[in-house]
């Protein structure tokens, strides 16, 4: 196998990088350093995700790949974006009503929640796994709605104006049963005996590396297994992560003074 | 007498090196934090004065973690390493023409363990002659429940599933005798469910393979010829096989060759012809809960269906 | 600065009753806690004499002291009392006794079902051990793997105990640890924000947010075992397709987490321990806290490590050891947290410290032998040897035992009113300090020497007689510190020293009332405006609040109702969730030959009968607006069509049953049949409860019993027959759409 035809540099994702970068140094006002690194990183993670030999593989040979293009674009690079917009910016475009109502609907846990584990499930249903491999259009249409879910699912989270974000203990809830939601697909592809993405299970050979991926110990099965593991594995561990920063947040909401409310009252005498 | 500290593979010296390295990491860990516990009671002795209250840090503690986490990634990446090296499971896809066929297949059964080689078609119970340095793929399958196959000083531990087949490399770098083990509880005599590996250098095994493919001699003392038919007016042949004769069954271990054995009942006890009488006599009184029953032989009869036994060899 | 404030409860009369009945009939959460105790220990000294005995019969080779099949069970019953009935107990015990008073509450959220959590434990403990009456206790093993655990291979009726008593004492488990959550969510005093509340409470929340979803896999297990055993299904019997590693899956997905179920309330008693005894706070309270939750969250993915070897592949055993290495540095940071809060302190070296000193030690090598498992080559020679018996008792006697100590001389004076003499107590230490080390430190060499666990006995090799005879002899020590113990506890009830209300110049609020609480718990609280409020009060100069600040209480509390009922709901939706994977995992792919769901299912009927069942969510929907609205008439319409929708639905899944069953499609016939029946079988029967629950509330609201008031309570079975229209959604989309069918 040749390492050029490994990379797909002619990718029409150079131009959505270029767009969205040219978009941010222009109207991103006031943003730090820590914010440009996080948003170029992001948009770093989406040019690998189809440029790199991921995104080769991840065409039609290895569901493994798949799987990494997958997480990185649902999970890394809504993140990145987020975390990359610069706050006082932000809040500004936030005041316009219209986008107001927009944050105002994300940040609704329960919508975030379904975009986010919904479009890993949905997308993982073997016929729709199979013809999105298969038809660039519907492929595209995957990849975008991954990203918009990516970017929904974050946003009571990470959203750039504090507003919309959930108190934090909802928050802990809100990752650790997306992180139930994804430990479950993963368990499920990782033990299934069947072929969840039957397209992988027979790849066409066009690049002719085939018997070299195979030779390397790629083959189906267990190519299957670290699928399901890295749907499992490293969303958890970014999602433990996220939660780490929801309990620094947590503990470090320091409150001037303690006030109760007047009208508390303690729970009397239990019915059950 | 520490086998898992005596490698004679490269496979289990593999594992072994990384152990002593693991060990050495936890030493040095157990040392420091158990010093700092130390010197904190000591100094905290017999402070009477109230104590500067410190609620923590959180620079420190993030500070802190470095350690351990570098430590950390280092162990899961070297035994990673390792875990890839071990693996036997056959390719699909075969390329370059390596033999992807099992070498040896070890069946598990309550309690004790059937030995196939493939190529010869050599069958044996709880004994395993393998040629030294060959690396040998061993195919593992159960008979009934979970059992567990462990050769310390050779290689790696794997459970035998029923409805499963497992792999493992089998290696001896030296001629010698190495105990194996069943490892996972499979019922009520999973103590006595213990076998031999004897590597022979490659001649040797050549030698041992071809006594094994001659004809077994029948038996010619008067007593073993009585024994002999004790054996088959019992049930003995509804269980055992004992080639060039009628008894085919593979239920318990295969008795061609029992005599050249060197333990009996999976390790319970040697192999003597007194100790075989006395198992014949009633084996639960020796292994209880086995699946050979007690046949209620006189000891005129255990003695000379031992004799039989004895004179296959 | 010590004011105090009253609390806000109505001064209540003190409830006089005496005497042993009394007890029988408490629902007072310091009761209960104490009989939760008291059951611990006796099951303790039943497991003590269990292990006693299985050393015994270790000490010299070939030993035959004990016959083979009576060794089996008696480890078998060592495991499971040892978990079940002592480490579960104890800690439950412990936090009933000491969450609400640590949270300036008056009882739990529900002290009724408390009660009846409790005494769930007892009942389970008396059907696991009726076994031995009937001559065949379990016998194979505390985690019973499959197939040795299934018919052919164990035929007697002790597996049959094993099931039904691990069963009862679950539901009981998950009932106190609802409980203890909703406790600590909703009835915190005014001031007490989760913030602030007792490093103890909140990892006791932990631990109870843990059990509710960590017991509900051992209970789908222990339903697919039951219906291999009684039923003749072939879950686990690979001749007829089934999967003997499935059980070992759903056993660790129970039994991985059951690890932290123990150690979090060790971390929880020694993190209240070591500060006091130091007179520091706690080091980096935020972190020790946080690194609990996390262990919380990772616990549930790391369950594979029991399985290294059972060749689950390359990938499956990578990821797994990096998932668990990670858990390791959660721990670590307690470790940290722990001796950074003794570092610089005044030490007071009481039984209790001593105790909680052994255990840091103690749990570092048990935790240091866990890294060397995680590495996965060294599992595949350590693991089912001696050494990895010597790793988890370490962590569970050298670890959680000495915690329990730890916290027994701690805690003893506030719940009985006198002190332990610290004098015995310092013999105990020691006895147990040399008798544990003693016995499994040498553990960790015979398991190097190829000794396997769960023998009954071995040959002479070289070293391993004298090695186990040192670890038997070990023993004795252990049991003459026991004996010390005992003799301290029932002479210091007597005439112990009389403790007051602080004798350890501790920090929260239990110190606060009086030794033992009255029954209300406390007449006055101190003012809570940080996290040692006693401490506050004692020293107002050095007052918490004034130098570490921490978020104030916001005054809210959720409905307990409503947290017992999603607590509930979540508990079984795991259950469900593993019954579904159950199916998945069998009917994915067509294999052999008999009925599938395509075949033998009318995907239309049952379709009608589903809008049903989902229709009486609405109907209920509608019910319970009209009863938050007072009105009667309409409630009870809406309820009763809610019934009738249940009943129609439950009709339509029997005559679909009927229709099977006339077919020959029962549930021995093959996999699809077995998983078909028992996941819709489990789903009727919880259809078939919620109407039982509805009928109740039927019933009360025609006596004019329910108003408005009761919305909430009602509300809350609103939230389970919701879930229940949810669960055969999913249902029906896997088993009658067939969504995962390839």
């Amino acid at each position: 196998m040749s390492s050029d035809q490994l990379w797909n540099w002619t990718s029409p994702v150079w131009l959505v990088v270029a767009v969205l970068s040219i978009g941010y140094l222009r109207l991103a006002h006031g943003r730090n350093r820590a914010q440009l690194a996080s948003f170029l990183f992001g948009l770093s993670a989406l040019a690998f995700a189809f440029v790199s030999p991921v995104g080769v593989l991840s065409d039609g040979y290895l569901f493994s790949a798949h799987m990494v293009q997958h997480l990185v674009l649902l999970l890394v690079v809504p993140l990145c974006i987020l975390l990359g917009l610069p706050r006082e910016q932000s809040e500004r475009w936030f005041q316009n009503a219209r986008l107001n109502r927009v944050g105002r609907i994300l940040a609704i846990a329960s919508i975030g929640w379904i975009c986010g584990v919904g479009a890993m499930w949905f997308w993982h249903v073997p016929t729709l796994c199979s013809t999105a491999a298969q038809e660039p259009i519907l492929g595209f249409a995957r990849d975008f709605s991954l990203v918009a879910a990516g970017l929904a699912f974050w946003w009571p989270i990470y959203a750039p104006a504090s507003r919309y974000r959930l108190d934090p203990l909802r928050g802990i809830a809100y990752l650790f049963s997306a992180c139930l939601g994804c430990t479950l697909l993963g368990i499920y592809i990782t033990f299934a005996p069947i072929s969840v993405c039957p397209v992988f299970a027979n790849p066409v050979d066009r690049i002719g590396i085939l018997n070299a991926l195979y030779d390397a110990g790629l083959t189906p099965g267990i190519d299957q297994h670290i699928g399901g593991l890295m749907m499992w594995v490293p969303p958890c561990v970014l999602y433990v992560g996220a939660i780490t920063s929801l309990l620094c947040r947590w503990y470090s909401d320091i409150e001037p003074e303690t006030r109760i409310r007047k009208d508390y009252v303690e729970p009397r005498g239990a019915s059950i | 007498m520490f086998p898992v500290f005596q490698p004679e593979s490269p496979e289990a010296q593999a594992i072994y090196d990384l152990f002593l390295l693991v060990l050495g990491i936890s030493a040095v860990i157990f040392i420091i934090v158990a010093g700092l516990i130390g010197i904190a009671l000591w100094r905290g002795r017999n402070r009477e004065a109230m104590p500067k209250q410190d609620f923590g840090s959180e620079k420190r503690e993030i500070y802190w973690m470095v350690g351990p986490i570098l430590v950390i990634l280092w162990i899961t990446a070297i035994s990673a390493k390792l875990i890839l090296t071990a693996n036997a499971i056959p390719k699909i896809h075969p390329s370059n023409g390596e033999s992807e066929a099992a070498d040896l297949t070890v069946t598990g059964h309550q309690w004790w363990w059937e030995i196939e080689h493939n190529d010869s078609g050599i069958v044996e119970a709880n004994e395993i002659y393998i040629p030294t340095g060959k690396k040998l793929r061993v195919k593992l399958q159960s008979a009934d429940v979970i059992h567990c196959f462990w050769v310390p000083q050779l290689a790696r531990k794997m459970d035998v599933i029923p409805g499963r087949e497992n792999y493992i490399w089998l290696e001896a770098a030296k001629p010698g005798t190495y105990q194996g083990r069943c490892a996972e509880y499979c019922g009520n005599q999973h103590a006595w469910m213990n076998f031999k590996v004897y590597a022979l250098t490659p001649d040797e095994f050549a030698k041992w393979e071809e006594g094994r493919h001659e004809p077994p001699s029948s038996p010619a003392e008067s007593d073993a010829v009585e024994g002999e038919k004790i054996f088959f007016a019992h049930t003995c042949l509804n269980c055992h096989t004992v080639e060039g004769t009628i008894a085919k069954a593979t239920i318990g271990p295969n008795l061609t060759r029992i005599a050249s054995r060197k333990e009996l009942a999976g390790g319970a006890i040697e192999n003597s012809s007194e100790n075989l009488a006395l198992w014949l006599k009633n084996p639960q009184a020796i292994k209880p809960g086995c699946k050979m029953p007690d046949f209620k032989l006189t000891d005129e009869e255990a003695r000379k269906v031992a004799a039989y036994l004895e004179s296959l060899d | 600065m010590s004011t105090e404030v009253a609390t806000p409860y109505e001064p209540v009369a003190v409830d006089s009753t005496t005497g042993l009945l009394s007890w029988v009939s408490t629902v007072d959460h310091k009761r209960v806690g104490i009989l939760y105790i008291l059951l611990a220990v006796f099951f303790l000294l039943v497991g003590g004499v269990e292990a006693v005995l299985i050393r015994t019969q270790l000490a010299i080779p070939n030993n035959t002291f004990l016959s083979p099949e009576v060794f089996n069970q008696l480890f078998t019953m060592h495991g499971t009392t040892m978990v079940f009935l002592v480490g579960m107990p104890f800690f439950t015990g412990f936090s009933n006794y000491l969450v609400p008073l640590m949270i300036g509450a008056k009882d739990v959220a529900f002290p009724r079902l408390n009660a009846m959590s409790f005494w769930m434990l007892p009942f389970g403990a008396f059907l696991l051990y009726f076994s031995f009456f009937t001559g065949a206790a379990p016998n194979a093993g505390w985690f019973s793997y499959a197939p040795l655990s299934t018919k052919p291979y164990s035929l007697g009726p002790g597996i049959d105990y094993w099931i039904v008593g691990l069963v009862v004492m679950g539901v009981g488990s998950i009932a106190g640890a609802i409980n203890i959550v909703a406790t600590v969510l909703c009835m915190r005093a005014p001031g007490m924000s989760l913030q602030r509340v007792p490093l103890f409470v909140w990892i006791m929340l932990m631990q109870a947010m843990l059990i509710v979803v960590t017991i509900p896999p051992l209970n789908s297990a222990l339903a697919l075992l039951s219906v291999d055993r009684w039923l003749e299904a072939a879950f686990f019997e690979p001749v007829r397709g089934g999967s003997v590693l499935l059980w070992q899956h759903f056993f660790w997905i129970f039994g991985h987490p059951e690890v932290y179920v123990f150690a979090l309330p060790a971390f929880a008693m020694v993190s209240e321990v070591i500060p006091v005894f130091s007179r520091k706070p706690i080091y980096g309270y935020a972190f020790v806290a946080g690194s609990s939750t996390i262990i919380l969250l990772l616990s549930y993915s790391v369950w594979a490590h029991h399985m290294f070897a059972v060749g689950l592949g390359t990938s499956a055993n990578i990821f797994f050891s990096a998932m668990t290495m990670l858990i390791a540095l959660p721990t670590g940071v307690k470790i940290f947290n722990w001796t950074a809060t003794m570092w610089g302190g005044s030490i007071r070296f009481t039984t209790s410290m001593l105790f909680a000193i052994a255990f840091l030690i103690q749990f570092v090598i048990g935790g240091l032998t866990g890294v060397m498992f995680a590495a996965v080559p060294i599992d595949w020679q350590m693991t089912d040897t001696y050494f990895v018996v010597a790793h988890f008792h370490y962590v569970l006697i050298g670890g959680v035992v000495f915690a329990i100590f730890a916290a027994t001389y701690y805690w003893f004076p506030k719940m009985t009113g006198r002190m332990l003499d610290e004098k015995l107590g310092k013999w105990q230490f020691w006895l147990w300090l040399v008798g544990f080390n003693g016995t499994f430190m040498v553990q960790h060499f015979l398991g190097a020497m190829g000794m396997p666990r769960r023998v009954y006995t071995y040959a002479d090799n070289p070293g391993w007689a004298l090695l186990n005879g040192i670890s038997s002899a070990s023993v004795l020590f252990m049991v003459a510190g026991t004996l010390v113990l005992i003799w301290n506890i029932v002479s210091s009830l007597r005439h112990g020293q009389v403790a007051g209300n602080n004798p350890w110049d501790g920090f929260t609020l239990e110190w606060a009332t009086t030794s033992p609480p009255p029954e209300t718990n406390f007449d006055k609280l101190p003012e809570i405006k940080s996290r040692r409020p006693v401490w506050d009060q004692q020293h107002p100069d050095l007052a918490d609040w004034k130098f570490a600040k921490t978020p104030a209480d916001s005054g809210s509390r959720p409905d307990r109702a409503k947290v017992c009922a999603w607590a509930f709901v979540i508990s079984e939706a795991v259950f469900f969730v593993l019954l579904l994977v159950t199916y998945v995992v069998f009917n994915s792919q067509a294999t052999g030959d008999g009925p599938t769901a395509e075949s033998a299912l009318d995907v239309r009927r049952t379709g009608i009968f589903s809008l049903f069942l989902l229709a009486s969510s609405l109907t209920f929907f509608f019910s319970e607006w009209c009863l938050r609205t007072s009105r009667r008439g309409a409630f009870l319409f809406w309820l009763a069509t809610t019934i009738l929708l249940g009943i129609t639905f439950l009709c339509g899944q029997g005559w679909e049953y009927y229709g099977l069953i006339a077919n020959d499609v029962t549930i021995d016939r093959n996999l699809f049949a077995s998983t078909f029946f028992t996941v819709t079988g489990f789903h009727g029967l919880h259809v078939t409860a919620g109407l039982i629950a509805l009928a109740i509330m039927f019933t009360l609201g025609r006596q004019n019993h329910l108003t408005q008031e009761h919305a909430k309570p009602y509300g809350a079975i609103g939230v389970y027959w919701h879930f229940v229209d949810v669960v055969w959604i999913l249902v029906f989309s896997i088993i009658y759409l067939g969504v995962f069918q390839s």
